[in-house]
C-alpha cells in the first residue's frame, strides 16, 4: 500500500468511503500473496471432514427439553376447540402451550426480512402441515411427537385452492380471508421501460409462448431448529438461521423488550440454507414458543421440525407465465411483454423481466406479476429471487434463435447491453467508473464454446439422432453475474498478544461457501501475515454483525469491511511501531523503529521491516508482546525496567491493544442502482430418449466472470455445486400436492428426488476475471448464480434435441412425452 | 414411542457396543435408532440425521466391516457389534481426511461425515476404485450443495496414499 492509499482515520471520510460502492476499486493491492492462490486450505475443512463441526441440531445441554408443533391435517381450516387434557398427563411431557395461552401474543416479530407481526401459535391453518394450535415440550423429541397425537382438535374445514390460475377466476373462494379479504391476488407488480406496443409494431416477427414453473424447495440437510436457554435475565439462543443479526433484532422486541446486550446469539455451522427457511415470516415462531416454555420449565428448550415440515416452504418462483416477443430478422429483439401468475410469492418485487432490463439493449420491455395466494406453504427467495428472470432471459433468447434458425449465442451477443442501451453505451460507462473496458459476454462464450465443442456439435433443432437411438441436443444460456442486495457489515479485527495471530470478529452464518477462508485471505494479504495465522470467529455474538450469505452479496459487502479493518489496523501497527511506546517516572522507551516514519515500514509474512533496510525488522509477535500482568513478562523488546524495592526487572510490553474495525454499507443494487458489467454463460449437452422421455445430461460447461477470483475452491464449488443443484431444479425436482385433499404427497427424500453422484455427467467450470465487479479487487458474487441460471438451460437443450418446446419445468419425462405428443 | 414404553411391549435393555475400538455399555429404549444413540447418547455427533429414512447416507457407519445406515437400525439390535464412525476414522489419521480438505469436498458440511465413512468402506474393500466404481459406491450419499465432483478426486487420492503411491500434486 503506497502512502497515497493510506486509510483515512477521519470518521467522516471513513463513512463516506463505506458508502462508495458504485465505482471500480480505487485501491487494489499491488501484489497478491494468497488472494487468488490455488490450494489455500479451507478453515472449516478439518472440522467438517471429521464430524467435529457442530450444528444447531447437535446442541445438547444439561436438562434439555424438546418441542414440537401441532400441524394442520387440512389445507385450510380453523381450530374451533382444542382438548389437551390427556397430553398434559403423558409421562415426560413438561409443558403444553396452546394458541389461547394468555402469555402468547396475537402477534410478534418472528422473522423475515424486517420486523413483522405474526402469531406464534395461530388458530387458522392456510396449508396442510402448517404449525398451529399447540406446542408440546417433552423430555425427548419422540415423546413430544407422541404427545401431539393425544391432542383432540375440532376443526372447521374451509374451501381450498391449489392452482394459481383457478384462484384468480371470478368467484373463486378466498384462500386466506383473514389477511387478504378482498382477493387471492395480494400484489400486482409492474416493471419495464419503453412502449411494447411500439416495439411489436416495429418488429419483423412476433412469437408467443407459455411456460410453467413447478414448485421446488431448498432441502437443507439440517432441519429447521433452535435452542433457547434463559440464563437468569439473559437469553442464550442457538439459531439455525442465515440471518443471526435480524433474528436478534426481532427477539429484542419480545416480552416487552429485551435489551440487545442481554441476548447471546450462537450461530453454529448451518446445515445448508439457500435463503429459504431463513426468510420465512414465521421462522422464529419456534424460538418464541421455546422461550416461553423455557421460562416456565426453567430448562433449555430445543424446538425442531420434522423432515416433512421443512418441505412446506418453497422456492418463490413457481407459477405460470405468458411471453410475447417481437424481433427483427437479424435477431435484434425489439420488445418483450411477459405476464406471470406466481404462487405464494412473498416478494413479487423482484419481477420477472428484470434481467432483460438489466443486461440487454432491448428497447421495449414490460413485466406484470400477479402474486397469488393458494393453500400451499409460503415461498421465499431460494438461491434465489432471480430464478424467474433467468428463465425469462433464456427462453426469450432461445425462442428467438429457434424462430429465425440462428445460433442462440449470436442472438445473445447481438442484444447484450444494459437498460435498453447497446454495448457502446455500456462500455463508455465502464470507462467512466474506472473499469478496464472488456467484453465479458464475448470472453465467456468463447471459452465456453471451446470447452463444449459448440462450433463442431451445434445443429438445427431435432436434427441429430445418435447411434444409441437418442436425440442429441446442445443448449446455451447467459445472464449477468450478480451481488445484488442491500446489506451492511461490521467487522472487528485484532492481533492476538503472545503470537501476533489475527482474529476476525463478526457474527455470521457459515453456509459452506468457504467465505470464512476468503475473508482470512483478504486479511492476510492486507496485513502481511501468513493466512494460516488468521481465523474468522463467526459463530459467536461479539457485537459485530456482518452481511448474511444472501443474494451472492457476501464478498461485495463483507470483503470491503474486512479489507477496510485490516488496512486501518495495519496503519495503526506501523504508526505504533515508530512511536515512543511509553514514558514512566523512571525512563522512557524508544520506538521499536526509531527515526522512521510509518510509510518507511512494511509488513510481510508476519514481520515488520524497514523497506530500505529489510535487515531492520521485528516480528509482529515480538512487537505486540505477551499477555498477562502478573509476574515477569518476557518481551524481548525494550530495555528492562527497574521497579519496586527489590529492583526486579520487568521487560515492558508497551503497546496498546492492536484492534480496529471496519464496516461497509451496500445500498440495494437492483435495477437502476448500478450497472452490471460481468456476465456468465453456460452450455449443456444432452441426450433425450423419445420413447421414455428421459433426459440424460452428458456435459455441462459453466463460465462465470467473477471479476477476480479470491478463493478458487469457493468459486469453483459454487459453480459445479450450483450446476448440480440447477440440474435437479430444472429436470426432476417438484413438490406435489394431492388436488383432492390438498395434502403434500412427497415431503421426503425418497419421493422428492435430488441429484445423486450418478445424475450429472461431466461438469467443467471456467472462471473469467475481467475485474469489472464492484467488490474489493474487482470481484462480483457467484454463490447463487449457476444454481439459478442453469435450470432454465435444460429447456433449450431439450428443444435442440427434439425440435419441440417442453412447456413445463421441471422437464420430467411425462412433460417431455407430452411435448412429443406421446402422453 | 412413549406408548410402547408405557404398555411395556419391549423393555429397555442394556447393549454392549464396540464403537471405534472402545466398549460402551448403553441403556437403550427399544425404539431408539443407532444414529440417535451414537449422536445423542455417546456424543458422536458426526453421525448425522438428514433424511431419517434411509435415503441419504448422512448417518452411515461401518458395522462389522460393512457400511450401514444407522438411522435404519435399532440400537437394541446392535449388541456386540463393532461400529466405526467418522470420529474413529479421523482418529486413525486415515488419508481420506486430508484428501477431503485438500479437494474442498465440503460446503455446508452436514453430509460430509457420511461421505467419509462410505468412502472408507469402499477403500477397505477396493483399494483402487475407478471413477465409475466410486460413483456407484457413493450414489446413496446425498449432498444438497453438489460437492460430488470433489469427492471423486479425494477418494482417488486417498486410495493412492493407502497404496503407498503418495498423493497427486
Amino acid at each position: 500500500m503506497s502512502s497515497d492509499q493510506s486509510p483515512k482515520t477521519d470518521q467522516k471520510q471513513r463513512m463516506l468511503e463505506a458508502l462508495d460502492n458504485k465505482v471500480a476499486d480505487p485501491h487494489p493491492l499491488e501484489q497478491y500473496e494468497v488472494i487468488g492462490k490455488r490450494g489455500v486450505r479451507r478453515t472449516d475443512g478439518y472440522e467438517k471432514a471429521t464430524g467435529a463441526a457442530r450444528y444447531t441440531l447437535d446442541v445438547q445441554l444439561p436438562g434439555l427439553l424438546y418441542g414440537r408443533f401441532l400441524t394442520s391435517p387440512y389445507p385450510h381450516a380453523k381450530i374451533l376447540s382444542l382438548d389437551t387434557s390427556e397430553t398434559q398427563k403423558l409421562p415426560g411431557v413438561r409443558c403444553v402451550l396452546r394458541y389461547d395461552d394468555p402469555e402468547l401474543p396475537e402477534g410478534a416479530s418472528l422473522g423475515g426480512h424486517e420486523l413483522n407481526n405474526v402469531a406464534p401459535l395461530p388458530a387458522v391453518a392456510y396449508f396442510e402441515g402448517e404449525e398451529c394450535g399447540a406446542f408440546v415440550v417433552a423430555d425427548s423429541e419422540e415423546i413430544a411427537e407422541a404427545a401431539l397425537k393425544t391432542i383432540k382438535v375440532e376443526w372447521e374445514q374451509r374451501p381450498f385452492l391449489l392452482d394459481v390460475e383457478k384462484a384468480i377466476e371470478p368467484g373463486a373462494p378466498l384462500t386466506n380471508p383473514e389477511d387478504y379479504p378482498g382477493s387471492n391476488v395480494h400484489q400486482v407488480y409492474l416493471e419495464g421501460h419503453g412502449d411494447v406496443e411500439q416495439g411489436f409494431a416495429e418488429a419483423d416477427k412476433v412469437v408467443e409462448f407459455k411456460w410453467t414453473f413447478g414448485l421446488n424447495t431448498w432441502i437443507g440437510p439440517e432441519r429447521p431448529c433452535g435452542v433457547w436457554r434463559w440464563n437468569g435475565d439473559f437469553a442464550a439462543v442457538w439459531v439455525k438461521q442465515q440471518r443471526p443479526h435480524i433474528a436478534k433484532r426481532a427477539m429484542s422486541t419480545w416480552f416487552g423488550g429485551i435489551p440487545m446486550s442481554h441476548i447471546d446469539i450462537h450461530c453454529l455451522y448451518q446445515g445448508a440454507s439457500f435463503g429459504g427457511w431463513s426468510q420465512m415470516a414465521w421462522n422464529l415462531g419456534g424460538h418464541y414458543c421455546a422461550a416461553v416454555a423455557s421460562k416456565r420449565t426453567g430448562r433449555p428448550v430445543k424446538w425442531v421440525f420434522s423432515r416433512r415440515e421443512d418441505f412446506y416452504g418453497g422456492n418463490m418462483d413457481a407459477g405460470v407465465f405468458y411471453v410475447k416477443v417481437g424481433f427483427k430478422l437479424d435477431g435484434t429483439i425489439m420488445a418483450v411483454a411477459e405476464r406471470g401468475v406466481t404462487l405464494n410469492q412473498m416478494m413479487p418485487t423482484f419481477g420477472i423481466v428484470a434481467h432483460l432490463l438489466e443486461n440487454t439493449k432491448i428497447p421495449h420491455v414490460q413485466g406484470r406479476t400477479e402474486a397469488v395466494w393458494v393453500n400451499k406453504g409460503h415461498n421465499v427467495p431460494t438461491r434465489c429471487e432471480m430464478n424467474i428472470n433467468c428463465y425469462t432471459v433464456n427462453l426469450v433468447f432461445n425462442h428467438v434463435a429457434a424462430a429465425l434458425g440462428m445460433d442462440p449465442v449470436e442472438v445473445a451477443l447481438l442484444n447484450d447491453g444494459a437498460e435498453g442501451h447497446d454495448m457502446e453505451w455500456l462500455n463508455a460507462r465502464k470507462a467512466e467508473l474506472g473499469f478496464e473496458v472488456r467484453d465479458s459476454l464475448r470472453e465467456c462464450v468463447e471459452k465456453g464454446k471451446a470447452a463444449i465443442g459448440w462450433d463442431e456439435k451445434w445443429h438445427a433443432p431435432g436434427a441429430k439422432k445418435l447411434p444409441n437411438g437418442r436425440m442429441h441436443g446442445l443448449g446455451f444460456c447467459w445472464t449477468h453475474e450478480w451481488d445484488d442486495s442491500a446489506g451492511s457489515s461490521e467487522i472487528g479485527i485484532m492481533f492476538e498478544r503472545n503470537d501476533g495471530s489475527v482474529t476476525i470478529l463478526g457474527c455470521r452464518a457459515d453456509v459452506g461457501v468457504n467465505a470464512e477462508t476468503t475473508y482470512c485471505q483478504i486479511a492476510a494479504d492486507e496485513l502481511g501475515v501468513p493466512v494460516e495465522t488468521v481465523r474468522f470467529k463467526h459463530q459467536d455474538d461479539a457485537g459485530f454483525y456482518t452481511m448474511t450469505p444472501d443474494t451472492s452479496t457476501n464478498l461485495s459487502v463483507n470483503g470491503w469491511a474486512v479489507r477496510s479493518a485490516a488496512r486501518i489496523l495495519k496503519q495503526k501497527l506501523l504508526e505504533t511501531a515508530v512511536a515512543p511506546r511509553a514514558k514512566t517516572q523512571l525512563t522512557s522507551f524508544p520506538p521499536a523503529f526509531p527515526d522512521l516514519r510509518p510509510e518507511d515500514l512494511d509488513v510481510r509474512n508476519g514481520v515488520i521491516f524497514e523497506k530500505a533496510n529489510p535487515d531492520n525488522n521485528m516480528t509482529i509477535a515480538d512487537f505486540i508482546g505477551p499477555s498477562g500482568a502478573q509476574g515477569p513478562l518476557t518481551s524481548t523488546v525494550g530495555e528492562p525496567l527497574l521497579v519496586g524495592k527489590e529492583g526486579i526487572g520487568y521487560p515492558y510490553r508497551g503497546t496498546p491493544p492492536m484492534f480496529d474495525h471496519g464496516w461497509h454499507i451496500q445500498r440495494g443494487c437492483y435495477l437502476g442502482v448500478r450497472l452490471k458489467f460481468c456476465r456468465q454463460a453456460h452450455f449443456m449437452e444432452v441426450e433425450v430418449d423419445t420413447e421414455t422421455g428421459e433426459v440424460d445430461i452428458r456435459k455441462v460447461v459453466t463460465v462465470n466472470d467473477v471479476g477476480k477470483v479470491i478463493n478458487w475452491d469457493g468459486c469453483e464449488g459454487q459453480a459445479y455445486g450450483g450446476a448440480i443443484m440447477g440440474i435437479g431444479r430444472g429436470l426432476i425436482e417438484e413438490v406435489v400436492y394431492d388436488p383432492r385433499t390438498g395434502v403434500m404427497l412427497n415431503g421426503n427424500l425418497l419421493n422428492y428426488k435430488i441429484p445423486t453422484m450418478m445424475d450429472y455427467g461431466e461438469i467443467e467450470t471456467i472462471m473469467v476475471e475481467t475485474g469489472m465487479g464492484y467488490g474489493p479487487y474487482g470481484t462480483v458474487g457467484i454463490g447463487e448464480d449457476v444454481a439459478t441460471v442453469l435450470p432454465a438451460l435444460v429447456g433449450p437443450a431439450i428443444h435442440n434435441a427434439l425440435g419441440v418446446w417442453v412447456e413445463g419445468f421441471p422437464t420430467t419425462p411425462d412433460r417431455v412425452l407430452q411435448a412429443l405428443g406421446k402422453a | 414411542m412413549a406408548t410402547v414404553q408405557e404398555r411395556g411391549i419391549v423393555r429397555e435393555q442394556t447393549v454392549q457396543l464396540l464403537v471405534n475400538g472402545e466398549s460402551h455399555s448403553v441403556r437403550v429404549q427399544p425404539q431408539w435408532t443407532l444414529q440417535y444413540v451414537l449422536s445423542d447418547k455417546l456424543g458422536l455427533t458426526g453421525t448425522k440425521e438428514f433424511c431419517g429414512e434411509g435415503a441419504c447416507g448422512a448417518c452411515t457407519v461401518i458395522m462389522d466391516g460393512r457400511p450401514v445406515l444407522s438411522c435404519m437400525m435399532l440400537a437394541i439390535e446392535c449388541g456386540g457389534k463393532s461400529i466405526e464412525t467418522v470420529e474413529g476414522i479421523a482418529r486413525s489419521n486415515h488419508p481420506l481426511i486430508e484428501a477431503y480438505i485438500k479437494y474442498s469436498c465440503m460446503q455446508c458440511g452436514f453430509c460430509t461425515p457420511g461421505f467419509v465413512v462410505t468412502a472408507k468402506a469402499l477403500l477397505d474393500r477396493n483399494p483402487d476404485p475407478t471413477v465409475e466404481e466410486i460413483r456407484e459406491a457413493m450414489v446413496g450419499n446425498l449432498c444438497r450443495c453438489g460437492t460430488y465432483p470433489a469427492h471423486i478426486k479425494a477418494i482417488q487420492e486417498a486410495a493412492a496414499v493407502l497404496r503407498g503411491g503418495g498423493g497427486r500434486e
